[in-house]
């Protein structure tokens, strides 16, 4: 039987855990709000900007939070151009396909690249405060996971008071919501889109920064995020920003707390129960994305 | 004269691909040579039985992995616990991969498009998972290692018995193919392809013609897979269940072309050895990755029809007095065609009203 | 209908072009021996992947070996040559690369990979083409179930008799200071996990309670909950079943939770040059087996120490130190048996070293039927910021600390 320290514990770990699946998730959902559109290669540039930290510690000395001054924006133009050099040029009629098979083959790509230029060896920041920690209740929580949903949270709350109260926001729910009708009222959907997919790949570069602070990364790692991302935007009804805050939350739980009695292997095919399960009984999503449809 | 040359060059052409393939353990230098020749074949029935649901339905799986990896995995296991012996246990575990086809067809196939290859590539994760955690059975993260079929055959021997077996396999599969693509099922499984709904309207039961092509394609899969662990003797979760390997069998096919009985043969036949070549050379760094990544987009965004197939267009159109068949427009190319005309320069998705069909999906849902 | 032909008559034609290409590139291999050839020895080693950490160390060890050899004028008069190959720690790779190195390279000699996971698939390639196959890595106890008779794991024990010396130390204490509960935690991998279960079943079997009981699948990165489970047993003594960065993000986790046990032990990690840096330098009285000590008394082991610090700048750890030992191994079986080539010198190779006892830099070696050494584990600890040999007493550098201090 576990005991309520080690609930307390595990549900504290869920949590911050959930902050930074929520985040991930976030911008994928924003790419298939925008253009129906899955992008495999997310968890690919979540693996590359937390390199991209670990390299600006382990070799420029600075701290891996400060990598954020570059990576965000050098994400949010390399998602702009990936809007408007590549995913705009699929045929429509194929979009959907084409378009993972086109992401996915950006996952090898930068996968393969890594491998090149950091070889396979499995690399850990070294931070100062990497083991310290404060108690809470008797449970502890590590500073850097706590940096880390911190980053999370931030990230996820900018994003939404850019959704809700700027004109740009206003737009790109537009788009999101009806493409042709916020084209009718003078909308550039193009440019949108491609901001949009900039800001879907922003989140990336600040979760794989918020990643890399705690966790050993290596270039294949991308696959065990991209899994569980899935079964998350699935489960929140594709398109919805906050369904998919919400099963990212449960779920980050869900598998901390089955850690306890089913061990860590086990505990996270609970992803994948949920992905098949939400697919057969309620295609829809379980947190009623407005856009929930089959793609 | 076109006629009879049209009619009798192929079947030459096929006579003498026959008998390269069945000369080749002979010319291969060293057993090397022959090893990478297995493997190439390997790729060559993988990838001719993805294009059973790929070619006919348009459905682009990346978990056939996951299914070659559980026909390799379930010949082992029958091997080494059931006692059975090596060929018996290869036809069981393909049958019982194809048994198991049917629910895993019937969740996957009720979502179409882009959810069809998240679901396909989710069945290879979790199947990672469950092979790597469930060690009593399968042996875990430490593999399992598959007794030899032949004991006392020498290494370059048992290439050369396994090379013909898999020609031999590769001949059945590709077969079975021709057989069907002649066939009335046959034609309902293109008109899935060409237009999904439309071919439902019209009376063809789409669903269960998918689900049988994906379990016959399951099958052809898993005694490729299980061929493989005979013949290789070591299975480690996860190389056999490795996303890549469902990557690089949508490369070969797309590469090849997947309307045609030898696209997927001829891609995997240049993919194939292009990867064993370039871990050869360049083993030592992952750019092979890189280049599959690469490749596979140019694919994608340039000639999404096939590689091979977009050449000898070229070439035909080339050749005055051969006039390019008007079947080679798709039904994608039409509702593009459509699409434009009716909407100037709109380059989003088809928009949000759902069409007919998907609407028709939610409520069967 | 031969309409599909027609669409594709393209496709046999060039699938038969390609094949005769194919066939036409892949000449070469083969050549005759003589006496002026080098005898190479090809080796595949992860370079790349989870082992490139330990790879490293033994393609270093390799290395050393054959500049040693090669300066005292070779090996039958002829010099030696390495010819390594990446396998990316996989076992796909492993295979096709023995295969090529045996098959189409023609080396002389074949030597083991890194990483047990890896020795199994190599040793069956090596044995099936009748090489003989010394390996510095196959030590769990699945390598000599697989009937090999070519193979042979060059350093003194298997992975379950590494903490041999521990546990009898642990054993022999006083039944009220003993650590009353352990939690062990390990890698799914033959030789991390042969360690750890090693140790927990002499354990078990002296009376001292399992409390929690793990096993991580190797590409395992957030330890957190399974800290979370040992922390909260509050286990007198934790053992981590561990290679390199799991045994490193596994005592973070601890630490990061506070949690202080009377003993902890982890295999491999603690060795490794990088380890005390990677975990902050909070290494106090951390436990570790190992084959290898650069102060041991063999005879060959000093030339070894001078000679590769000369060459590398540093001395050598016990991944070096096994694949040298490999290499003494060979080049004993081969300056008895007078040749060095693929054929029937193999099996004369195989002969000898089954007959023999070799004198390496970890001590004199003989094996069993199944190539299993019979010997035993040092164990050395962290103190004061350096690790030292604790045990067994003959051997010791310092006194073993328990309970071990905060770490």
């Amino acid at each position: 039987m576990p005991s309520g320290g080690l609930l307390l514990q595990s549900i504290i770990l869920g949590l911050l855990l959930g902050g930074l699946y929520a985040l991930l998730a976030a911008g994928l959902t924003l790419y298939f709000g925008i253009m129906r559109v899955v992008m495999i290669a997310h968890s690919a540039f979540l693996i590359l900007a937390a390199y991209l930290a670990w390299w600006s510690n382990e070799r420029l000395g600075v701290d891996p939070l400060l990598s954020l001054l570059v990576t965000v924006p050098l994400f949010f133009g390399a998602g702009v151009l990936l809007q408007r050099m590549l995913l705009s040029r699929l045929r429509a009629a194929t979009l959907t396909m084409m378009s993972v098979l086109l992401t996915f083959a950006i996952a090898l790509i930068i996968e393969g690249l890594l491998g090149y230029a950091f070889s396979g060896t499995q690399r850990r920041i070294q931070l100062g405060y990497g083991s310290a920690s404060f108690g809470l209740f008797g449970a502890r929580i590590a500073v850097v996971k706590l940096i880390a949903f911190g980053l999370a949270v931030l990230a996820l709350g900018s994003l939404y008071l850019l959704m809700k109260r700027t004109s740009f926001g206003w737009a790109l729910r537009a788009t999101i919501q009806h493409q042709d009708a916020a084209r009718l009222v003078g909308i550039d959907t193009e440019r949108i889109a491609g901001f949009g997919f900039g800001l879907g790949l922003a989140t990336a570069a600040v979760g794989g920064t918020a990643l890399s602070l705690d966790t050993t990364i290596y270039p294949s790692l991308h696959w065990h995020w991209i899994g569980p991302l899935m079964a998350i935007i699935v489960v929140g009804g594709l398109g919805s920003v906050p369904g998919a805050a919400a099963a990212a939350m449960l779920l980050g739980l869900g598998q901390s707390l089955l850690q306890i009695p089913m061990g860590t292997t086990w505990a996270q095919t609970v992803f994948y129960v949920a992905l098949f399960a939400t697919l057969a009984f309620r295609p829809q999503g379980f947190f009623g994305g407005r856009l929930a449809q089959r793609f | 004269m076109p006629n009879v040359s049209r009619r009798w060059f192929p079947l030459g052409a096929v006579a003498v691909l026959a008998a390269a393939i069945l000369a080749f353990p002979s010319l291969a230098p060293n057993p090397y040579i022959l090893s990478s020749g297995v493997v190439v074949l390997n790729y060559a029935v993988l990838a001719t039985s993805w294009n059973f649901v790929g070619g006919f339905t348009g459905y682009i799986s990346l978990g056939h992995g996951a299914l070659a990896g559980l026909g390799g995995y379930a010949t082992g296991l029958l091997v080494t616990k059931a006692d059975l012996p090596s060929f018996v246990a290869l036809i069981v575990a393909a049958l019982l991969v194809a048994v198991l086809a049917v629910p895993l067809g019937l969740a996957a196939l009720r979502v179409r498009g882009a959810s069809f290859v998240i679901v396909s590539i989710a069945l290879v994760l979790i199947l990672l998972l469950v092979f790597q955690s469930w060690a009593s059975l399968t042996g875990g993260s430490r593999g399992l290692v598959v007794p030899r079929p032949f004991p006392g055959l020498l290494r370059p021997e048992h290439h050369r018995v396994f090379f013909y077996l898999y020609a031999a396999l590769l001949a059945i599969a590709v077969l079975t193919w021709w057989l069907l693509d002649r066939s009335r099922f046959g034609l309902g499984l293109k008109a899935i392809r060409e237009d999904e709904d439309k071919a439902e309207a019209l009376g063809t039961p789409t669903y269960a013609y998918k689900l049988i092509v994906f379990v016959l394609s399951a099958a052809f899969t898993a005694l490729s897979g299980g061929l493989y662990a005979l013949w290789f003797g070591d299975l480690d979760p996860v190389f056999q269940f490795s996303v890549l390997t469902g990557s690089y069998l949508v490369l070969m096919a797309l590469l090849g072309g997947v309307r045609t009985l030898f696209g997927p043969l001829v891609g995997a036949l240049i993919v194939g050895t292009a990867l064993e070549y370039f871990k050869t050379e360049f083993g030592s760094t992952p750019l092979h990755l890189v280049a599959t990544g690469v490749l596979l987009a140019v694919v994608v965004l340039v000639m999404p029809d096939g590689v091979l197939p977009a050449i000898a267009a070229g070439w035909r159109r080339l050749r005055p007095g051969e006039q390019s068949s008007i079947r080679e427009m798709t039904a994608a190319d039409l509702a593009e065609q459509r699409h434009r005309s009716r909407q100037d320069d709109r380059s989003g998705p088809q928009g949000d009203q759902p069409a007919a069909g998907e609407t028709r999906e939610e409520v069967r849902g | 209908m031969p309409s599909i032909f027609r669409r594709t008559h393209w496709a046999p034609a060039l699938g038969v072009t390609f094949l005769l290409t194919l066939g036409a590139c892949s000449g070469g291999g083969g050549g005759g021996e003589s006496a002026d050839d080098p005898i190479t020895v090809g080796i595949s080693l992860p370079l790349t992947g989870d082992f490139s950490e330990p790879g490293k160390g033994v393609q270093q060890g390799y290395e050393a070996w054959a500049k040693i050899v090669n300066d005292r004028g070779g090996l039958l008069g002829r010099k030696v040559e390495l010819k390594i190959l990446d396998d990316q720690s996989s076992a796909d790779r492993v295979v096709a690369d023995y295969e090529q190195l045996i098959g189409s390279d023609q080396v002389d000699l074949v030597v083991g990979p890194f990483s047990t996971r890896l020795v199994v698939p190599a040793g069956r390639v090596a044995s099936e083409y009748g090489m003989l196959f010394v390996e510095p890595a196959g030590a769990a106890n699945e390598v000599f179930t697989q009937g090999f008779k070519n193979l042979f794991y060059a350093a003194p024990a298997v992975a379950q008799d590494h903490y041999n010396h521990l546990a009898t130390y642990i054993l022999a204490l006083p039944a009220d200071q003993r650590p009353k509960t352990v939690a062990y935690a390990a890698m799914d991998d033959p030789f991390a996990q042969g360690t750890a279960y090693g140790l927990k079943a002499k354990l078990e079997a002296g009376g001292i309670k399992t409390v929690v009981d793990e096993v991580y699948p190797p590409n395992t990165t957030d330890f957190g909950s399974i800290a979370a489970k040992i922390a909260a047993s509050k286990a007198d003594m934790v053992v981590g079943g561990s290679q390199y960065q799991d045994g490193v993000n596994l005592i973070v986790a601890l630490q990061q939770l506070r949690y202080q046990p009377k003993m902890a032990a982890f295999s491999t990690a603690p060795t490794e040059p990088e380890f005390a840096k990677a975990i902050g330098n909070k290494t106090e009285g951390i436990l570790s087996p190992t084959g290898y000590s650069q102060d041991a008394p063999y005879p060959s082991n000093k030339e070894f120490v001078e000679k590769y610090t000369a060459q590398f700048g540093k001395a050598p750890e016990e991944d070096q130190a096994n694949a040298y030992t490999t290499g003494q191994v060979v080049e004993a079986a081969v300056t008895a048996a007078g040749c060095a080539e693929q054929g029937e010198c193999q099996q004369k190779l195989i002969d000898w070293v089954h007959a023999n006892k070799v004198e390496t830099v970890v001590g004199p070696l003989t094996w069993d039927a199944t190539g299993k050494p019979q010997g035993a584990h040092m164990i050395q600890q962290w103190i004061g910021g350096e690790i030292k040999i604790v045990l067994p007493d003959a051997t010791k550098e310092a006194a073993l600390l328990y309970p071990k201090p905060a770490w």
